[in-house]
């Protein structure tokens, strides 16, 4: 047992240093201040990628990774759910500095351009200040809510083809989980708890499949509920949560988890609550 | 292979390609990997359905395909400078268990308001345990080339 926990919290080995020439070949002497630069310029990266959904392994090598690439002797980052804390070290001069973190919602966009940037500082072609000023260009991008809402409408037409639902139930579980999904963003930019949103959005997308029932143009619209419903599922945080726990980050993905299920749970309240309003009854 | 099966699977990879697109919408991924990821979502789930031809149990069906998506991912990452989960997550979605999750989440509200009875748990218990070890069999498959190949290292 013990072996194994040694294991675990080994940290991830540092860069390999013939892949960064610009720490190897000059290793300028830092100044002070300098190394507060540099420390702002970490837990920068590391706050834009936590709260865009990144998983704590990676989080931890690039901030580790960026640091030791722009010239500092350790960088050691703390992570739990909801703060960072960062502390560096250069010439015997230790730092460290905190940050909050706040759900920003998925956004893999945002990672694959701080990781872009990591990597090309790695690679020596970007020193602090042209690092400081690509990071605070890092802008989420955000599809147009009309074209998400009709894919993800799509999509849902597709899960329920797989169930093997008729085509008019397909075409009624499309238009419910567009609907539903375009609630969710409506909820979403008015800043209500995600658990009350998902409720919400259940309860509208049950109720719209409810329609089908009872209808001769539907013959399974049971199965327009199930794939009308599963534009919910938390995906995201299921499976960053089993992975930090996998990498030894139990804090964060117990709480990754807590949070996904709480979602599962607040979704079945809205569909339980379709359900009893109209008085519908299924089984599949 | 008989042309019947083909057509089916063309038409199976084709129909899981739209929703690994739409969740990879919802997720916000860069626009040029949104290819991949329908890609990845394709072959993902014919795999899984080649497999379950086969006659192999569905589980394992999908530990083997999320496995192969995730070892394409990180082929991925690596051409492109971008982490695998980027493209990999999307292209798992379509393998989620959403027809046993709900048949679990109505059977435990029946239960709550009629009372338990031998068929209501039974199909409760079964739905619930088929669902957990899919979800399990796709984590872990996403997990491979992390805990196989890359165990020390970093993928990109």
């Amino acid at each position: 047992m013990l072996i194994f926990e040694q294991a675990l919290s080994e940290r991830p080995p540092a860069p390999r240093a013939k892949k960064s020439p610009a720490s190897e070949l000059k290793k300028p002497f830092i100044s002070e201040p300098e190394q507060r630069g540099i420390t702002r310029l970490c837990i920068q990266a590391a706050q834009l990628i936590m709260q865009h959904g990144a998983e704590s392994a990676l989080v931890d090598s690039i901030t580790e990774r960026l640091g030791l690439a722009l010239g500092l002797d350790s960088v050691d980052l703390g992570i739990t759910a909801n703060s960072l804390a960062l502390t560096t070290v250069s010439n015997d001069h230790c730092i460290t500095t905190i940050r909050r973190v706040v759900d920003k919602g998925i956004n893999m966009h945002v990672v694959t351009e701080v990781q872009r940037i990591m990597l090309r500082v790695e690679k020596g072609d970007l020193d602090a200040h042209q690092t400081r000023e690509l990071l605070q260009a890092v802008k989420p991008l955000r599809y147009p809510k009309w074209q998400v809402s009709i894919m993800v409408g799509l999509s849902c037409a597709c899960f329920a083809y797989f169930m093997g639902a008729d085509l008019a139930s397909c075409a009624l579980t499309s238009v419910a989980s567009c609907v539903a999904l375009s609630v969710r963003q409506f909820l979403a930019q008015h800043h209500f708890n995600p658990l009350v949103n998902f409720a919400i959005t259940a309860f509208v997308a049950t109720s719209i499949a409810c329609l089908g029932v009872n209808s001769p143009l539907f013959q399974k619209p049971e199965l327009a509920m199930a794939a009308s419903v599963l534009l919910l599922i938390p995906g995201f945080p299921l499976i960053n949560g089993l992975s930090d726990m996998v990498k030894g980050h139990v804090n964060t993905g117990l709480a990754r988890w807590t949070i996904a299920m709480l979602l599962i749970m607040s979704s079945s309240v809205g569909i339980v609550l379709a359900l009893i309003l109209w008085r519908v009854k299924i089984w599949i | 292979m008989d042309l019947t099966l083909l057509g089916r699977l063309i038409i199976d990879m084709m129909v899981a390609a739209v929703p690994a697109v739409g969740f990879a919408l919802i997720f916000n991924v860069p626009r040029h990997a949104l290819g991949y990821c329908a890609l990845g979502g394709a072959i993902g789930h014919g795999l899984r359905f080649m497999l379950l031809n086969y006659g192999v149990p569905i589980e394992w069906g999908t530990l083997i395909a999320a496995g192969v998506v995730s070892f394409i991912g990180v082929y991925w990452a690596q051409k492109f400078h971008a982490h695998p989960k980027v493209f990999t997550v999307a292209a798992v979605i379509p393998m989620i268990p959403g027809k046993l999750a709900f048949t679990a989440v109505l059977a435990l509200f029946e239960l709550n308001h009629e009372g338990a009875t031998v068929v209501l748990l039974t199909s409760f218990v079964g739905a619930f345990m088929k669902m957990f070890f899919i979800t399990a069999a796709l984590a872990a498959g996403l997990a491979m080339p992390g805990l196989l190949f890359y165990r020390r290292r970093p993928v990109v």
